[in-house]
């Protein structure tokens, strides 16, 4: 998990702050936003990894962002986080090219372990 | 990429390989090795998910609505991501797959969306109009109501209904919708204390929402119509109505709020507080418990103007505990029924012939309180003093006239009716609510011989609420707190037999009270869910204690220390309460297109993407043609390095061995490699397991024999082209800390998947095992038998039909080599072990014989 770089995107103030806490205790770069857009500015001027990005938004939601990171950025990996209520989005993502999906509340470890996977595809399709 | 691949096959077109040519195909390779990695992995998941809803449907745990939706999901992102890896290993060659996909995708989706829908547009109607048609728009309650007053002109206060439409434009006005499910869906199912959070919080939400002023208009109007017919001020007594309760299987009995004694100043607060009671702890719990759709539940609230009672109670026209007994049982109490129906104290019982309206027993208790109305709004709770607690609450005369009206109902419904009655200070008997009744089956208990002098006997006593015996830990359950304690198959003992502690009985053995009544909502719902119960047992909270652990034997009425052996036949067990209901229904509909498998025989003609019709066909499919690919890569890239070799041990061996990465010690020219050139570590345990005890070919039983034979012959894809059946294929792909081997033998498919490493929180192994040639049965017998022998070594396993998928992680290298090994010997061991999967004596042979072969291979 050396030098990756995560964006988490939630319109939940709360949970980015406690989330990007949890992630700096583990050593891990992260930045935190609270909108679609905010995460675009964001990318263009940092170097991302992986985006973790909420579904449910309002104004541009997930999937929106989630093409338009896709779009402008294609090496980039995004795992999207659902909630019960739109745990179907899920699917919808990994058409518009996410890597994974996280049914919140989830378990650290689960997350953990798919960015790290995120993590290492994205760094196979640099070198490739 | 696409460029990538236009190089690769301008390549192919040269003899020789130029080393930049080579640099350029070995990263070819090794993204396809990463894709069908994680292809391996969404494999897994899939299976897993399918394993999950396979056994929702056993229907021994309750599951709802949110359970459903995810595990759909994840099966579905889990099979694209299969679609889309094989996809990326083999040059986009199976995008049909996508196709079947999206169908099959539909198709659950249209099954998940289905939703109940209210047509009628009326906000609020007088009762005068209403009958049991209108279920959907006024709810079961109210319908009923409605029907007594109307088809049988019985005498039921005058009222009306706040109706289901009105329910739907409440929600929506307020947008409660989305935010009463995202808080209801985060929460665990069997997590109480989080659930009861998550209640309060939900009904603070309605109880804090506005009512929108068309329904506050339509309300008004009502209301004065009905002060105006009454000619006089009046109050209301305000209950819930919904859809689907108030059934015989499902009286939701005391879940949902009433509100007694409203005026016109209160009716906007109560309606909102009864609307809120939908998502009390007890209500969610024993919709989760019996399969209701959240999302189905309208509530209507019915209106009736307050009957200020002098006596009052429940009347069931035929006895709940025995089908053959037709006798009238009347409860009753002084004051409102509500004393009755809450169950916190004692009330009066009479039991009334059908056949001469004669009084064949009665039960006279002495009545501590009452509940009156207060002259302007509310009621409360007073005592009864003097000598009035020990006399008969209802007149013979009036027992005699309840019971004909008891009859009359059954008559008209043609099944038993449980009936809320009260009688007013001029005399007149109004009925108040009516129901299904659901009668039980006579028990019969053999009790053994030495029973009747046994010293255990704690105590005996109190009134039969339900037939059946329990035993378990004694748990005394006094306030809310407590609940969130009440364990697993514990005997619920408590003073008052309270509607609110329903949420505890589909986990409790038996319930024991001091007080409460035969007719009251918590008694009701005891029957429902089939617990032995015993009320009105006096003086059990001094003798007992919690921990205790005692048997209840509720047939007749008696309370042993410790558990007692007492049979009896099992039609007071519990059953499975999810069966049949909407969302085990709506499961079952969207397990079709997920769990079942078609596709068996990959050299069938019929295995191809069309014929996929579950996302289970996708993946047997996706999984077959990737190592196929896999395989094919050096072949068609005629690259040598990359192309897979026959294993040599000792002779050829009918297995094949692809190197991912550096799974040899050195590069191998031609076409065999041998044992001793291979490094990858886990292939060599699977491979140290294999041979470690000779297999001595396949068990002989000449009925197992007939029963493969007979699966040859009327199995299509079994027999279509007859090489399938003997077909051995065994494949491994390796590098140095991983391996995964797909084996075919004839009938058998399996999949062993393994990471080790010093990295101890990335070992896994991953162990897939499907069919066998004999019959269904014997096939799931034998996937069961695996599983068993596996767990006893620290695997997980779960069975979906005849496959079983074992798994185990994130242990220390040493065991985890260890447990891989003993998944080798099993590979070769259990084949076509299912056709002795019919004899009890067989299994346990070569239960022990496996166990043993096990033990030697780890010394």
């Amino acid at each position: 998990m050396e030098n990756m770089k995560v964006l988490v995107v939630d319109d939940e103030g709360d949970f980015i702050e406690l989330f990007v806490k949890r992630l700096k205790k583990r050593q891990i770069d992260i930045i935190g936003v609270e909108s679609g857009y905010r995460a675009l500015d964001i990318l263009k001027k940092e170097k991302i990894d992986v985006v973790l990005l909420d579904v449910k938004m309002p104004g541009m939601d997930g999937i929106d962002t989630l093409r338009e990171i896709k779009t402008k950025y294609p090496l980039i990996e995004v795992i999207m986080i659902t909630g019960h209520g739109s745990v179907e989005s899920g699917l919808q993502g990994m058409i518009h090219g996410a890597y994974d999906y996280v049914l919140k509340p989830f378990d650290l470890e689960v997350l953990l372990n798919k960015l790290k996977k995120a993590f290492e595809r994205k760094r196979l399709k640099e070198k490739a | 990429m696409r460029k990538k691949l236009g190089n690769i096959f301008r390549i192919f077109k040269k003899k020789e390989h130029t080393e930049e040519d080579l640099e350029e195909l070995r990263l070819s390779f090794k993204e396809r090795y990463h894709s069908f990695k994680l292809l391996l992995s969404a494999n897994n998941s899939a299976l897993e998910v399918m394993g999950a809803i396979d056994q929702a449907l056993q229907g021994n745990n309750p599951f709802g609505m949110s359970f459903i939706r995810a595990s759909s999901t994840a099966a579905s992102v889990s099979v694209y991501k299969l679609i889309k890896h094989l996809n990326e290993i083999s040059n986009n060659k199976y995008t049909e797959l996508f196709l079947r996909f999206e169908e099959i995708q539909d198709s659950i989706q249209k099954i998940l969306s289905q939703k109940k829908t209210i047509k009628d547009e009326v906000m609020v109607v007088p009762l005068r109009s209403v009958d049991r048609d209108m279920y959907d728009l006024v709810g079961s309650k109210m319908a009923n109501i409605g029907e007594i007053k109307n088809k049988i002109s019985l005498k039921v206060p005058p009222g009306f209904v706040i109706t289901s439409c009105a329910y739907n434009l409440f929600i929506e006005h307020n947008h409660l919708q989305d935010e009463i499910d995202r808080r209801l869906q985060s929460v665990e199912a069997d997590n109480i204390e989080e659930l009861y959070t998550v209640s309060s919080k939900i009904q603070n939400l309605i109880i804090n929402s506005k009512i929108p002023q068309k329904l506050e208009e339509d309300i008004k109007t009502s209301w004065d119509e009905l002060a105006k017919e009454a000619g006089k001020e009046i109050t209301v007594a305000m209950r819930s109505s919904a859809f689907g309760e108030d059934t015989e299987d499902n009286s939701f009995a005391g879940q949902y709020r009433s509100e007694l004694n409203v005026s016109f100043d209160h009716i906007f607060d109560a309606y909102k507080e009864i609307i809120a009671s939908k998502y009390s702890l007890t209500a969610i719990t024993y919709r989760l418990n019996k399969g209701f759709k959240d999302e189905d539940i309208f509530m209507s609230v019915g209106c009736m103007v307050m009957v200020d009672a002098v006596c009052g109670g429940v009347m069931y026209s035929r006895s709940p505990l025995d089908i053959n007994d037709d006798s009238i049982f009347i409860n009753s109490s002084w004051g409102l029924p509500k004393t009755v129906v809450d169950g916190n104290s004692d009330c009066d019982l009479f039991v009334v012939s059908r056949k001469n309206m004669e009084i064949t027993y009665r039960d006279i208790k002495n009545k501590k309180n009452k509940f009156v109305c207060y002259p302007k709004e509310g009621v409360c709770r007073v005592d009864i003093t003097g000598e009035n607690a020990n006399l008969q609450s209802v007149s013979d005369i009036d027992i005699c006239q309840l019971s004909k009206l008891a009859i009359k109902m059954e008559d008209h419904y043609l099944s038993p009716q449980d009936i809320e009655w009260a009688i007013n200070q001029i005399g007149e008997v109004f009925i108040l609510q009516c129901r299904p009744l659901k009668q039980m089956e006579n028990l019969k208990i053999d009790y053994p011989e030495d029973l009747s002098n046994k010293e255990n006997l704690i105590t005996s006593g109190g009134i039969t609420i339900c037939p059946g015996v329990g035993s378990g830990k004694v748990v005394l359950v006094k306030t809310g707190a407590d609940i969130l304690s009440f364990t697993e198959g514990s005997v619920l003992v408590t003073n008052q037999a309270l509607p609110r502690w329903a949420s505890l009985l589909n986990r409790a053995k038996a319930v024991i009270t001091e007080q409460g009544s035969f007719a009251g909502h918590f008694a009701n719902v005891a029957r429902e869910f089939r617990v032995p119960s015993i009320f009105g047992l006096k003086g059990i909270l001094e003798k007992l204690n919690n921990g205790d652990i005692v048997t209840v034997d509720a047939n007749a009425k008696r309370i042993y220390r410790g558990k007692v052996e007492i049979s009896y036949n099992n039609l007071g067990e519990k059953k499975n309460f999810m069966e049949g209901s909407p969302v085990y229904e709506t499961l079952r509909e969207v397990s079709r297109l997920i769990v079942p498998l078609n596709l068996l025989d990959p050299d069938s003609f019929e295995f191809k993407p069309l014929s996929c019709k579950t996302f289970h066909d996708i993946t047997r499919f996706a999984h077959e043609k990737s190592v196929h690919e896999m395989f094919e890569f050096g072949k068609t890239h005629n690259f040598s390095e990359k192309s897979s070799k026959q294993l040599f041990y000792k002779v050829p061996m009918q297995w094949w061995v692809l190197n991912l990465d550096d799974g040899f010690k050195e590069e191998v020219i031609g076409k065999y490699v041998h044992l001793d050139n291979i490094v990858s570590v886990p292939m060599l345990t699977i491979w140290d397991g294999i041979i470690a005890i000779p297999w001595d070919g396949p068990p002989i039983d000449g009925k197992g024999l007939m029963s493969v034979m007979f699966q040859a012959t009327t199995n299509t894809s079994l027999s279509v082209g007859t090489r399938s059946k003997y077909t051995e294929r065994n494949y491994f792909m390796i590098s140095k800390n991983y391996c995964s081997l797909t084996s075919r033998l004839g009938f058998h498919f399996l999949v062993v998947e393994s990471m080790i490493s010093d990295r101890t929180r990335e070992n896994y192994i991953r162990f897939q095992f499907k069919g066998g040639a004999a019959d269904y049965n014997r096939r799931v017998r034998r996937v069961q038998f695996v599983g068993e022998v596996l767990e006893k070594y620290g695997f997980k396993s779960e069975v979906i039909k005849d496959t079983i998928i074992c798994s185990l992680d994130a242990q220390e290298k040493d065991f985890m080599l260890s447990r891989l090994k003993i998944i080798g010997y099993i590979t070769i061991h259990t084949r076509q072990l299912d056709m002795i999967m019919n004899g009890e004596a067989r299994i346990n042979y070569y239960r022990d014989k496996l166990h043993s072969d096990i033990n030697k291979i780890l010394s």
